[in-house]
């Protein structure tokens, strides 16, 4: 009885579910990176055992056992068997070996070298977006209808309707060449510096970091905003801040309290879902600001026909966005009461 | 067959609340829409005042004013809100913000009509009632606050050590209403405001929340304002009702009078529609005809395009209020000739 | 039956919000700057032939009347290239549009009716697809199939219905609860009548303004993959002035801002345009938010 109640528990669990979730959608995406390099049409391993047969007049049993020990795929096993060790070999972080951006590399170390200037550009802009975003859309909220409100939502509106990247090569253009910064809008540091931890090397990195920044947070604050001007205008309403207003309660601690905390829940659900967006932007922006991160990676290894690589960068930036999903429904939880219980 | 209980009878007639020509206004987009016009109205201390009328008539908008928190898009247009309190008296509508937050729930404290809403879904309920207190009182410490809250949820029956620790979506509807009852009288409020404290729940509930506050009212012996569509609720509990219509008291006076002797044909009506002890049908004789669009109201008096008694003059002048005797009014242009019985039931 | 209900439906879904959409000013402006993209996608080329010639001594040239826009890095006319690349870009947005609306409705009404099993499926598939970033996806198929205009609209269409469908099932379950349905169940009317000719009208608005808002996410896919170089230039859009643009190191020429800026803000005007149309036709459609007006 005990262990039933436990396992019910258990299988009951919100976090339980939600990992079980990410698990779900990490195995499917596998799967589908395992179909595309390996049961397209034209999919890479045929691509690469003919490019190795006309170009360096291998046979086809040599082309094909380099290809199996470049994506550890053995060719000769049954499809299922194939699929199975595909699955576990990514699971336990065994993505095969670089073909030509850094020949004879685990791709696990290629792409662990890109994926940090993502996440730190990524997270640093997404963070700042998401604030300025609540912060302004509070503001008109409490002051809907009046200028301050017209202005920042059509201002927000219409920054949001442009794609980031074009708004990241008018950045290019009209601020980079015009004002002669555009070697700060090109990669994730100067090219002299060596990569390491003093002043120097930091505050250029930051300056690098300022053009894509702005870019994102340009093209994703509007959203924020106007959805917690929305979401604030409707707790506004809620009979409870009425009677926080009844009871006496000091202005800010309503503010705090009352209207920004339950105005903002909702919002952690789109949190989750716009981290996929923006790395998936982060494919685009990058490729605009030549940023060293995943999103270029991608860029480069297919440009070099690298598919080894090409798969793991695809993967990786699935899983992250898995991750963070979690990790935003993990928030979520802790800071909604209703999600906590039960579930 | 609803008895009227004897009543103690109020030995000194002292305004705790003094409403004068009191207006509250919404705008919307189909124009501007008066909840409130022009009310005047008197509370006694210690008294038990119930706010009887249809939906829409205002009686909510008219206790949200009281405490000067009517949400947006309302606002209030004119008149005053001014409490005998202390020896001072003091106009809630004058008051400087930081002085009316100090005012409220001290003075006057609410128990609103949609309970339900009424908690903060993220916080707990101990963390809803230390803040109530600590922001009108900072030397507090947590221990009498404790006591304090301890004392007021075995007053409404609940079990603190349950309550406190939840969050209100773990509470029944019931448990958040007493909730809501014990928060009111955290501070010892001077006046109570219940904006329909029993609707919304089932039977049984509401007989229970219904002895909750008999029992207040026995124990603490409060000034209470009951707003409200029950009836038969007023005839238990209330020294005087109020009848709202349309925004405006068409009828006021004490129990006997408004439930025997009604001279406004509404409140005639009225009375009609409260169920017998006999029968469980609640609609047994509704008011014909619909409330008014209160964006558009007709001319002269409101009611008058469903009374049965209407002449010429109330379509064209909304009558005044009248004082028939020193505790009854009414605003009826035929007052005088209407002799409207109520058979004893 | 079905016909009268149809032709109502028509009548309040489409001949009734263009007279409303007359009287709401940023929709009309936004429905007139919609209608000359659409005439210069269709009529473009017939009237301002597309500039082919080379001519070197006339590289980067500023705005003209002879050139409204000036001219490219091989001294071709701008504004020709602006009308004629609308063809390729409005196309492959309405066409993935339509195949994302297409899926969604029929997946979200099939997922919201039959429940049980199916909307468990239906709604795992949705899920998965709405996590994996959908735009490196597309960039890892552009790279390994050739992808033409039409294919490009399937993918994308197949891709981005997920979102879509969520909101589709979420209206049928509310649906269903209200009373016509279930009068119409208790007819025995079957399922294809009650979501084509019941719930398909009362759903119409949403799909409609969902259509044309997510024409947008498809512009953006699109000139995204062609600024990359991961689709074949066929022919003549905005995505490949852009990236040629870029490529060929045009923003460093003093001159060659107009070439670059052209296709963008001919690409910002019409998302624009459609935004702000779509959510004009929302309010009019929509007759809780119409009340509140
Ligand atoms: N937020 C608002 N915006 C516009 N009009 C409002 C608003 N709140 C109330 N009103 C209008 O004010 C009038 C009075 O409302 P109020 O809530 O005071 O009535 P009530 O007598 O309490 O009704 P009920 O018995 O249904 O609670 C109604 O006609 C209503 O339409
Ligand atoms: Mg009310």
């Amino acid at each position: 009885m005990s262990l039933k109640n436990l396992l019910r528990a258990v299988l009951g669990n919100y976090l339980f579910k939600r990992a079980l979730r990410a698990f779900g959608i990490i195995v499917a995406a596998s799967t589908i990176t395992f179909f595309i390099i390996r049961l397209m049409p034209s999919n890479p391993i045929e691509i690469f055992i003919n490019q190795m047969m006309s170009a360096y007049g291998m046979s086809y049993e040599d082309a094909k056992a380099m290809a199996l020990a470049l994506f550890t795929i053995d060719l000769d096993k049954p499809l299922h068997e194939q699929y199975f060790e595909y699955v576990t070999n990514i699971i336990r972080g065994n993505l095969g070996t670089s073909i030509s951006i850094s020949p004879g590399t685990p791709v696990m170390n290629v792409v662990t070298a890109f994926l940090p200037w993502t996440l730190f550009s990524v997270s640093i802009s997404l963070f700042s977006s998401f604030l300025l975003g609540i912060t302004l859309g509070m503001i008109a909220a409490y002051r809907r209808g009046g200028i301050f409100d017209r202005v920042v939502s059509t201002v927000a509106a219409v920054t949001s309707a442009i794609p980031g990247y074009l708004l990241g090569i008018l950045i290019v253009v009209f601020i980079g060449v015009r004002f002669g910064l555009i070697n700060y809008m090109r990669g994730a540091y100067s090219a002299g510096l060596t990569p390491g931890f003093n002043l120097p090397f930091i505050v250029d990195v930051f300056l690098h970091l300022a053009a894509p920044f702005t870019t994102y947070v340009l093209s994703t604050w509007g959203g924020w905003m106007l959805s917690m001007k929305a979401n604030t205008v409707a707790v506004l309403g809620e009979d409870y801040v009425t009677v926080a207003r009844a009871k006496g309660l000091p202005e800010g601690r309503i503010r705090t309290q009352y209207v920004g905390r339950n105005a903002m829940l909702p919002l952690f659900t789109s949190l989750a879902i716009s981290l996929g967006f923006i790395f998936g932007g982060s494919t685009l922006i990058e490729n605009v600001f030549v940023y060293r991160g995943v999103g270029r990676l991608l860029w480069s290894s297919i440009n070099a026909r690298d598919y080894t690589v090409m798969q793991a960068v695809f993967l990786i930036i699935t899983i992250s966005v898995v991750v963070s999903n979690f990790l935003a429904d993990l928030i979520y939880s802790l800071i909604d009461p209703r999600v906590r219980v039960g579930g | 067959m609803i008895e009227l209980e004897t009543k103690g009878t109020l030995t000194v007639n002292e305004p705790v609340i003094s409403i004068d020509n009191l207006t509250v206004e919404y705008v919307s987009p189909r124009g501007v829409i008066k909840a409130v016009r022009g009310v005047s109205l008197k509370v006694y201390r210690g008294e038990t005042l119930f706010i009887v009328g249809e939906s829409g008539s205002g009686k909510s908008t008219l206790g949200l004013a009281m405490l000067n928190i009517v949400p947006r898009p309302g606002r209030i247009a004119g008149g005053s809100i001014t409490y005998h309190i202390d020896g001072r008296n003091v106009n809630i509508l004058d008051l400087p913000l930081e002085d009316q937050r100090a005012f409220r729930w001290k003075n006057v404290a609410m128990v609103f009509q949609s309970a339900l809403n009424s908690l903060n879904p993220v916080l707990r309920i101990w963390d809803q009632m230390y803040d109530t207190i600590e922001s009108h009182d900072k030397h507090i410490s947590r221990e009498e606050v404790y006591e304090k809250v301890r004392r007021l949820l075995y007053l409404v029956r609940l079990d603190p050590d349950r309550v406190l620790k939840a969050y209100p979506h773990q509470l029944s509807g019931g448990m958040r209403q007493r909730v809501m009852i014990a928060l009111a009288l955290l501070l010892d409020p001077k006046v109570l405001i219940l904006d329909e404290p029993t609707t919304a729940l089932d039977l049984l509930t509401q007989k229970s929340i219904m002895e909750v506050l008999k029992n207040i009212k026995k124990e603490l012996g409060l000034t209470m304002i009951f707003i409200t569509h029950d009836l038969s609720l007023a005839a238990e509990l209330a020294d005087r009702v109020a009848v709202m219509y349309a925004g405006k008291l068409v009828e006021l006076g004490d129990v006997y009078d408004i439930f025997y002797r009604p001279r406004h044909p509404y409140t005639f009506a009225l009375m009609k529609t409260v169920p017998k002890l006999t029968s469980i049908d609640e609609e047994l004789y509704p008011i014909p005809g619909s409330p008014p669009d209160m964006a558009n109201l007709p001319p002269g008096c409101k009611f008058h395009p469903r009374c049965p008694y209407a002449t010429r003059a109330c379509s064209d002048v909304e009558p005044s209020e009248e004082w028939l005797t020193p505790s009854h009014l009414v605003a009826c242009h035929r007052h005088r000739d209407l002799s409207l019985r109520v058979e004893a039931r | 039956m079905s016909l009268k209900n149809l032709r109502e439906a028509t009548r309040i879904y489409l001949v009734d919000p263009l007279k409303l959409i007359s009287r709401k000013k940023s929709g009309l402006v936004a429905l007139f700057g919609l209608l000359i993209y659409i005439i210069m996608a269709l009529f473009g080329p017939y009237l301002v032939p597309l500039d082919i010639t080379p001519k070197p001594g006339k590289r980067y040239l500023p705005p003209s009347l002879e050139h409204p826009l000036g001219t490219d890095f091989e001294g071709k006319d701008i504004f020709s290239q602006i009308v004629n690349g609308a063809w390729d870009v409005l196309y492959v947005a309405f066409l993935a549009s339509s195949f994302t609306i297409l899926i969604a409705t029929l997946l979200g009404s099939i997922s919201g009716f039959k429940g049980g099993f199916v909307d468990s499926i239906i709604m795992a598939v949705d899920e998965i697809l709405l996590t994996i970033p959908q735009f490196p996806l597309l960039v890892v198929l552009a790279a390994l199939v050739r992808l033409d205009n039409f294919t490009l609209a399937l993918v994308l269409g197949v891709l981005s219905w997920p979102a879509l469908a969520r909101a589709i099932r979420a209206q049928i379950l509310s649906l269903k609860e209200r009373d016509f349905i279930e009068a119409a169940r208790a007819l025995g009317l079957g399922l294809k009548h009650i979501i084509f000719v019941e719930m398909i009208p009362n759903l119409l608005p949403y799909i409609v303004v969902s259509w044309i808002l997510s024409m947008t996410g498809a512009i953006y896919s699109q000139v995204g993959l062609v600024f990359l170089g991961f689709v074949p230039f066929t022919s003549h859009n905005w995505g490949v002035m852009i990236n040629l643009a870029w490529t060929w190191g045009a923003i460093y020429h003093k001159d060659s801002v107009w070439y670059i800026i052209s296709p963008i803000f001919a690409i910002i005007f019409f998302q624009l345009c459609t935004i702000s149309f779509a959510s004009s036709l929302e309010e009019i459609l929509n007759p809780r938010l119409r009340e509140v007006r």
